[in-house]
């Protein structure tokens, strides 16, 4: 009686305890499947209203990277994520535009569910007027170029453009990098990406050889030369930012309205006003050095072609450097730079660092350049 | 009990990993965020002082303890050597040392900010790996 009592109890012991388990097997063996399907994008995308039969007036990219260290703290000492910020920003932006298509692209950090089933690393949002049209899930390593998924999405999604829209591109992440570019991913240790890769991305998202109206880089360090010269056969005007970019990156307040703030349909104008409230806003809240730089690309051509093949000796030198024996500085402090016509086609908001070695530089080029360290300190 | 024993295991490590992504570099700025938020408490200029150079006093001891670890790579010894320079420069110029001028009294808020601003900002460039920003971590607990 007590044999078989003890082994009922046991039984049903086992069956209580085997049920849940069998239960997160289950679960696991879903999730596993999920993240390993091979379906096309194609069906994978929710639509979520019909599109609309007007075709829109502005096309805005947004391609937010979050794929690293991207935590920041407000003066309040609030703790911030750069790249979920910039999401909620881009999104403020799809929403306020009712006659615009906007493509959000959040790069984020690779996980994975139950620490063994990796979960999409890339989502896609397309508003149009206004409204959410899609969003959708994807794997950011699929294709032989980085872009290849974005790349996809945007033609699958874009709209017959007629008559051609005032088209934007925004870039939100650290500094792309100029050589090397290893590491950039947190999720993909090898993997490289450079602004070489950025350029080849605007190119296939260019329709008939046009240029963007607008490129926007909210990153550090990117108002160089190469960069600019990379990115202008792609566009018109170019933001960016020489020095440092606190990770607050540039306030997109000014994209809410386009049909108000471009009703004159001067873009460069409404770059220059962008960028001043930018450098505003950030100066309100930051200690360190704040430059933003507005490049009008056609002027811009003749110091590009000037010192084209300094900058690129100067790259080449610098592949193979230790990190922290090199580092960026001011093109007019490089005399090699300093040319009559450095500032033509440029306008620049500089305030230099409340603190620190920089604090009494007065003025920048708007232009940065590398230089090799002579000791081992980096600022 | 073996069912347990493995549940249990992968438990700690789902717990380990999440505390491990969710620490290191992110827990080295948090330290700079904490030491502005107690230099704005104060109101006494000498007790702000006074804060910031014991904070970036702890973190310069923090990084000589791991630099002269074994389990330190030749890569991360170049990191921590810029992240102490880094420091001794916010040092000098706290005391007015080293051809800095030294920071007034009413800009210590503001200077509090910048520290944790010029962090985040090197945490860019600076490069070390996660288990020697966990260790630094782990050292400045010792040390507080």
């Amino acid at each position: 009686m007590m044999k078989s009592l003890l082994s009922r109890s046991f039984t049903s012991a086992t069956h209580a305890y085997l049920m849940p388990m069998v239960g997160i097997a289950c679960v696991v063996l879903v999730l596993f499947l999920f993240s390993c399907s091979t379906h096309p994008l194609t069906q994978r995308g929710t639509a979520l209203e019909e599109e609309s039969a007007l075709p829109p007036l502005y096309s805005m990219v947004f391609i937010i990277h979050g794929d690293g260290d991207y935590r920041f703290h407000d003066p309040s000492g609030n703790a911030h994520r750069a790249d979920e910020e910039a999401l909620i920003r881009a999104t403020r932006v799809a929403v306020q535009n009712s006659q615009a298509e906007v493509f959000i692209f959040h790069e984020r950090p690779r996980r994975h569910t139950l620490l063994f089933f990796p979960r999409r690393d890339g989502k896609f949002y397309y508003y149009r007027h206004g409204r959410l049209i899609a969003t959708e899930s994807y794997w950011r390593d699929q294709g032989t170029f980085r872009f290849d998924p974005e790349v996809k999405l945007f033609h699958r999604f874009r709209a017959v453009e007629q008559p051609q829209p005032v088209r934007v591109f925004l870039y939100f992440g650290h500094e792309i990098p100029e050589y090397d570019g290893v590491g950039y991913d947190a999720s993909y240790s090898h993997r490289k990406f450079t602004v070489h890769d950025l350029a080849e991305e605007l190119k296939r998202i260019t329709p008939d050889s046009t240029r963007f109206d607008l490129i926007v880089l909210s990153t550090c360090f990117n108002g160089t030369p190469h960069t600019i010269a990379a990115l202008a056969p792609y566009a018109r005007t170019i933001v960016a930012s020489p020095d440092n970019l606190h990770l607050s990156y540039f306030d997109l307040q000014p994209f809410e309205r386009l049909d108000v703030s471009l009703r004159d349909g001067n873009i460069a104008g409404f770059a220059k006003n962008f960028a001043h409230r930018a450098f505003e806003r950030l100066t309100e809240d930051i200690q360190t050095a704040v430059t933003v730089a507005v490049y009008d690309v056609d002027r811009v051509q003749g110091f590009l072609h000037a010192v084209d093949s300094t900058y690129d000796h100067t790259l080449t030198t610098l592949k193979g450097q230790k990190p922290g024996s090199v580092e960026h500085c001011d093109c007019a402090e490089d005399s090699a730079y300093v040319l009559s016509g450095m500032s033509e086609g440029v306008d620049l908001f500089y305030r230099p660092p409340r603190f620190g070695r920089s604090k009494h530089k007065q003025n920048h080029s708007g232009w940065e350049c590398w230089r090799r360290l002579k000791s081992s300190i980096f600022y | 009990m073996l069912a347990r024993t493995v549940f249990g295991v992968v438990v700690m490590m789902f717990v380990l990993v999440q505390a491990g992504l969710a620490g290191g570099k992110d827990d080295i700025q948090k330290y700079f965020n904490d030491t502005a938020s107690k230099v704005k408490a104060t109101t006494d200029p000498a007790e702000k002082r006074a804060i910031l150079n014991k904070s970036l006093q702890t973190m310069s001891k923090a990084l000589d303890k791991v630099q002269n670890s074994p389990l330190i790579s030749k890569e991360d010894r170049a990191g921590i050597d810029q992240f102490k320079a880094a420091l001794q420069e916010n040092q000098d110029e706290l005391t007015g040392s080293n051809g800095y001028e030294r920071v007034s009294d009413a800009q210590l808020n503001a200077f509090s900010e910048y520290v944790v601003q010029n962090m985040e900002q090197a945490d860019r460039t600076i490069t070390i790996s996660l288990v020697t920003a966990l260790l630094i971590v782990i050292i400045i607990i010792l040390l507080v």
